[in-house]
């Protein structure tokens, strides 16, 4: 087993592992907490993937940005921030489910090889002229997507909405 | 040139879908359901950004990684509405607990 795969296999075990302890804390300002380790751990799996832009799209947009929105959205929300949440049952239906939809996606991973695969670097720069290039149809509809949810957003918290 | 299993990687996309799965369906509150759907959608990112660069051909490894650019584009509108819709049930119901909005049913 080489670095980069040890490296993996205890980046992908923290990830699990923060994820689960992110939806299983009855603090909500924890569950924040953990999962801002879990983001900042998949920009590390994007580094080590050789996919440099995209980590520090992780970083910024994910570790930072969204886990303020998360934090606020508890502040505003939540009259002492460190209140409990209440228990919820965790069914058996539910956690058959989630292990049956890993059991599928493993079980279907026979075809790919188990033996390590070369990873292929990108350039940033070729990657932000394919984003301009023949991918801008995404990037224009991302645009367009981030327009109207803006939009609806600010309809849904205007004043005077009841 | 490093090298990596596929194999591992698909695990552990497998996995955090799992848990994501897991979390939509158990938790009550809003935010926790967002957390878990966001954890849900790193899945699917994760494997964009690792078949792009498992790929065979160059240009396909590449559209790849402008998907997984604008999927976390999504994922960030996605949070943003979320917390507005959160925003909005709290003044309505007093709560973010999912299970009280209930007036669209019947």
């Amino acid at each position: 087993m080489n670095g980069p795969e040890v490296a993996f296999f205890a980046l992908a075990a923290v990830a699990v592992v923060t994820a689960l302890a992110a939806l299983l804390v009855r603090e909500l300002v924890h569950t924040i907490m953990w999962i801002a380790v879990f983001f900042v751990d998949l920009s590390a799996i994007y580094f080590l993937l050789e996919a440099p832009f995209l980590g520090v799209l992780q970083l910024g947009v994910y570790a930072g940005a969204v886990t303020v929105l998360l934090l606020l959205g508890i502040m505003v929300t939540r009259k002492r921030i460190f209140s409990r949440e209440a228990a919820t049952g965790i069914g058996p239906a539910a956690v058959v489910l989630a292990l049956l939809s890993f059991v599928f996606v493993v079980t279907a991973v026979g075809e790919f090889p188990s033996s390590p695969q070369p990873i292929r670097a990108y350039d940033p720069a070729a990657l932000s002229q394919n984003l301009f290039g023949p991918d801008g149809p995404w990037l224009l509809l991302l645009g367009l997507v981030m327009l109207a949810s803006v939009s609806g957003a600010i309809y849904l918290v205007r004043e005077g909405r009841e | 040139m490093i090298s990596l299993p596929p194999v591992g990687f698909v695990a552990l996309s497998g996995g955090l879908l799992a848990v994501g799965l897991f979390g939509i369906l158990t938790r009550r509150n809003f935010v926790l359901l967002l957390v878990a759907i966001e954890v849900a959608m790193n899945a699917a990112i994760l494997n964009f950004v690792y078949f792009a660069a498992y790929a065979p051909s160059t240009a396909s490894g590449l559209s790849g990684q402008s998907i997984a650019v604008v999927l976390v584009g999504f994922a960030a509108t996605e949070v943003a509405v979320g917390l507005a819709i959160v925003l909005a049930l709290y003044r309505v119901k007093g709560t973010i607990n999912v299970g009280q909005a209930t007036d669209l049913k019947l």
